[in-house]
């Protein structure tokens, strides 16, 4: 009994209320895109961009740790050694890999442990929470129950393809995107007629307010972390604009 | 019969989006071959069609493409992209949703400049790539120096941003005639549109 | 109590179901009805009235009247009869909304807006009551298609509904799945509650049924109390094309047995198959099959049925193993080549735009000819503009089947082709088989349906934990075998009872 009671906090080695998670990522998003590279603005800009790397090793997620500390080592050490010495095509290059990519790969490193770590079950109730309407809220939570089924589904269809002897390159590519799109599609959408049948008849879509029996609430952790995001989003804010 | 959506219209658009969306993002992949690279705005929503105009036949009521945009925004803000997708996802798929509604969701030439206009909430993803770059370029020349900054700058000239919004229109409309062909050639005929 | 009276109903465009006409049935509160009849014959479209689907969710033309518990289900919205009707539908696949299973079992009680304290109580009576701990807080995608079932009756029930309507609950699941089914079914009977199936497999429902309502064209053809229905003799129950009550009925012998080595054979050796990150999972030292048989394979869930059919189909690249066809050799990587499944579900494999066109795509060389020859074999030749999708589900599977024979493979698997059907389309599908058994095919059939084993199987291949248990041909003793294989969880089902 205790599962139900504790439901969706044992997996995370280190659980943040999903409300918390969506602000940092939020505040990261406005400040690593809109840049900061001396004085106060940098540090800050470095600080969201270690958020994500704590949050990971926090949840020992030692893989992408490492992969997004290499990226950003690599990235750091071309801009600093490597961009005065080259030229050309090289120099290009390198200015594409650390001033481009440097830019969104925080972000989107955040973005994983995002999502890696929170339940699709949370973000509903995150949603409810934060007082998303019903009509964005539904279509949301069957858009994530069905990310997987798309994946089954496709799975299905390109066993038969190869068995039926259809395979990628040689052909037409536009037959070969009609195979593959058409019946998944087709067994799709008869999954998600099937599916509205269930789900009307189990009483969705009615006007009363929907309970939501997910556990979600803000720890000391949550208010630390948000206290410390919105403080320096605020002090990069305030440079910017001086 | 009722305009309002209903719960089984939620659903559809639940399932449509997430179709739509990984549809979009197995092309989006191919973006990493380098040829194709810049084929990549006009092949996402080429793809993508088949889902938008499947999903035209299945609801018919104003607000479906407007929902169907805010979640794709949702969805790219939640796995790190700019922030900025969120104003281009919510305003484009609005202005197509009108677009639409002239059209009752039906008539033809509405359904292809609304899918044209929906298809651009991808440019929010590179925006930042091209604008709101002063402050970003000011303090990148504090930081790197001059040389550093202009040959980023160079390599992203505005014009850029602006032949990708072509791209774009480009690939919706094409995708929007082969999904209309798809939908003739094979969901009519199975009875399902 | 449930009324219907005078009910008609007709469906929209682009429904295939049957309607129903000028029907009046009346179901006393706590009673246990059966609904039976040929596929088409409108038992789910009376399971839809109940629940109000009909004619809020399926569109057509309805005159009558239908009261639940005194609850017009036409007029009061869904929602409403949400809380009265609970329902269960035949594929475990579609019916959940939740991405994990503690979400799922309180989905309903939550669209009902239940206070959070309330749901918690029915979800610990639940989860007592129908013995899910180590079911709880799992992503229902790893989950078999029976402990899927087994939430959505679980998330049902947590509603407390006084009604429970089940459409072919047990059509997708194998028979520890529909004993498990059948104990869910007794607990809500002893609950007082009224239940409302509709069904084919009628054995698994003997000895809980109270009433049998046998349907025919959308009219109410005949009803019986269950010592009546017990005690038809087996050729009315077959008159009415409906499956046997019991497994002892099926106890007759067989006419299929096949001399082995007639025609030569095929021999696999050392066929193995292991699961990333798992124990091994297919272990097959060695075995033979004659040219032209029909092997069923047999097994638990989990024994190792499908991933011998995808090893033996070359759909897993690094099994290991050889398959010796006469001659040749043939490494399992490469089996595609000689190989052919017919899915279980046969939407996957239909990809052309129309039948011709799809049996032509299968062909090395096409030759239209010989496509409406393979078209005329299977009675799909009138059919031959129409598009696949647009068929029925038998019509569909046969197209699968064209398409198989138009490959030239020489083995053809077919995964549960009988899931789900009625005895008719039973038949249509062992008949099938017994077409491409004479074209010289060798056929393996994965089921759980003993009348089809009964009907054209000439071996069988019983699997455990990955590993061939027994194979033994479908001679007298065979059967006997084979059936108390089956039996196992019928007579377990009957102890329960005593």
């Amino acid at each position: 009994m205790e599962l139900i009671t504790s439901a969706n906090r044992d997996l995370s080695a280190f659980p943040l209320d999903p409300r918390t998670k969506i602000l940092l990522l939020l505040c990261a998003n406005v400040v690593i895109i809109g840049g900061g590279f001396s004085g106060t603005a940098g540090i800050i800009r470095a600080l969201f961009a270690s958020f994500p790397l704590f949050l990971l090793l926090l949840e020992r997620k030692w893989r992408a740790a490492a992969f997004y500390t290499l990226f950003i080592g690599t990235a750091m050490a071309c801009e600093i050694l490597l961009l005065q010495r080259t030229a050309g095509i090289w120099n290009l290059l390198i200015v594409i890999f650390s001033g481009i990519f440097s830019r969104f790969v925080p972000g989107l490193v955040m973005g994983f442990y995002v999502v890696s770590t929170t339940k699709i079950s949370e973000f509903i109730a995150a949603m409810e929470r934060l007082r998303f309407p019903p009509a964005l809220i539904i279509p949301f939570a069957v858009m994530m129950r069905f990310f997987p089924t798309v994946k089954e589904e496709s799975a299905a269809i390109g066993d038969a393809m190869k068995m039926r002897g259809i395979r990628m390159g040689g052909g037409n590519a536009i037959a070969m995107l009609e195979y593959r799109v058409v019946p998944l599609l087709i067994s799709t959408v008869k999954i998600g007629e099937e599916l509205s049948a269930a789900a009307l008849t189990r009483g969705l879509g009615g006007p009363g307010k929907r309970t939501n029996i997910c556990e979600i609430g803000f720890r000391l952790r949550d208010w630390t972390l948000c206290a410390i995001a919105v403080s320096a989003l605020l002090i990069w804010m305030m440079g910017g604009t001086a | 019969m009722d305009n309002r959506l209903s719960a089984k219209d939620f659903i559809n658009i639940g399932i449509f989006t997430a179709l739509y969306f990984l549809l979009f993002f197995v092309t989006g992949m191919i973006g990493y071959v380098p040829v194709f690279m810049l084929l990549i705005p006009a092949l996402c929503p080429f793809v993508a069609a088949v889902a938008f105009m499947l999903y035209l036949t299945r609801v018919n009521k104003f607000g479906m493409v407007t929902i169907m945009g805010t979640l794709l925004g949702l969805l790219m803000m939640l796995t790190g992209h700019p922030w900025t997708i969120i104003p281009f996802a919510i305003g484009f798929p609005l202005l197509a949703d009108l677009v639409l509604k002239a059209g009752n969701y039906r008539n033809w030439t509405s359904i292809r400049l609304g899918y044209i206009l929906f298809s651009q909430w991808l440019m929010g993803l590179v925006f930042p790539l091209f604008f709101m770059r002063d402050s970003y370029f000011a303090s990148l020349r504090d930081g790197y120096g001059d040389t550093y900054a202009d040959t980023l700058l160079s390599i992203t000239p505005p014009w850029v941003f602006y032949l990708m919004f072509i791209l774009v229109a480009v690939g919706a409309l094409a995708g929007a005639y082969f999904g209309k062909a798809l939908l003739k050639k094979h969901f009519q005929r199975a009875g399902m549109a | 109590m449930i009324e219907l009276k005078d009910i008609s109903f007709r469906y929209g465009k682009g429904e295939r179901d049957t309607g129903l006409s000028h029907l009046n049935l009346t179901i006393p509160g706590g009673q246990v009805v059966l609904l039976c009849g040929e596929s088409g014959c409108g038992k789910t479209t009376l399971t839809r009235l109940i629940n109000g689907l009909i004619p809020h969710y399926y569109e057509g033309k309805l005159t009558g009247q239908v009261l639940v518990h005194g609850l017009d289900t036409a007029k009061v919205p869904l929602y409403q009869t949400a809380a009265t009707v609970g329902s269960v539908f035949q594929n475990p696949r579609s019916q959940f909304f939740n991405v994990d299973t503690t979400s799922e079992l309180a989905f309903g009680c939550e669209n009902l807006g239940l206070e959070e304290e309330e749901i918690r109580r029915r979800l610990r009576k639940t989860i007592g009551d129908f013995r899910l701990e180590p079911l709880i807080n799992r992503s229902i995608f790893a989950l078999s298609g029976g402990e899927k079932q087994k939430i959505a009756c679980a998330s049902v029930s947590a509603l407390d509904p006084q009604v429970f309507v089940l459409d072919e609950p047990s059509s997708n699941l194998d028979a520890v799945a529909t004993a498990e089914l059948a104990e869910m079914i007794r607990l809500w009977k002893s609950q007082r509650k009224t239940i409302i199936i509709s069904e084919h497999r009628l054995h698994y429902l003997r000895d809980l049924v109270d009433r049998v309502v046998y349907l025919q064209d959308g009219k109410i053809a005949a009803e019986f109390t269950m010592e009546e229905f017990i005690r038809l003799p087996a050729a009315r129950t077959e008159a009415m094309g409906l499956r046997p009550l019991s497994l002892e009925q099926l106890a007759k012998p067989s006419g299929n047995f096949l001399a082995p080595g007639a025609n030569g054979s095929i021999a696999f050796s050392n066929l193995c198959f292991t699961y990333a990150k798992c124990r091994e999972t297919l272990r097959i030292h060695s075995l033979s099959l004659s040219r032209g048989s029909i092997t069923a394979v047999i097994g638990h869930n989990g024994a190792g049925k499908s991933t011998f059919a995808r090893c033996t189909c070359g759909l897993e690249k690094k099994c290991r193993g050889e398959l010796r066809l006469g001659a040749r050799t043939v490494k399992a990587g490469s089996c595609l080549k000689h190989c052919y499944m017919v899915m279980q579900d046969v939407n996957h494999q239909l990809f052309a735009e129309s039948v011709l066109d799809e049996v032509l795509l299968s062909m090395e060389r096409e030759d239209a000819a010989e496509a409406e020859g393979i078209l005329d074999s299977l009675h799909l030749l009138e059919l031959k503009d129409l598009h696949p999708m647009s068929l029925s589900g038998g019509q569909k599977q046969r197209v699968a089947i064209a398409s198989a024979i138009a490959s030239g493979r020489e083995i053809i698997l077919f995964d549960e082709p009988t899931s789900g059907l009625d005895l008719r389309h039973m038949r249509e599908v062992a008949q099938s088989l017994k077409v491409l058994s004479k074209q010289g095919k060798t056929i393996l059939v994965i089921t759980h349906d003993p009348e089809l084993i009964l009907s054209c199987c000439t071996g069988v291949l019983h699997l455990d934990r990955g590993q061939v248990a027994a194979e033994y041909p479908l001679d007298g003793a065979g059967v006997s075998r084979m059936l108390s294989f089956f039996w196992g969880f019928d007579s377990r089902q009957e102890r329960q009872v005593v």
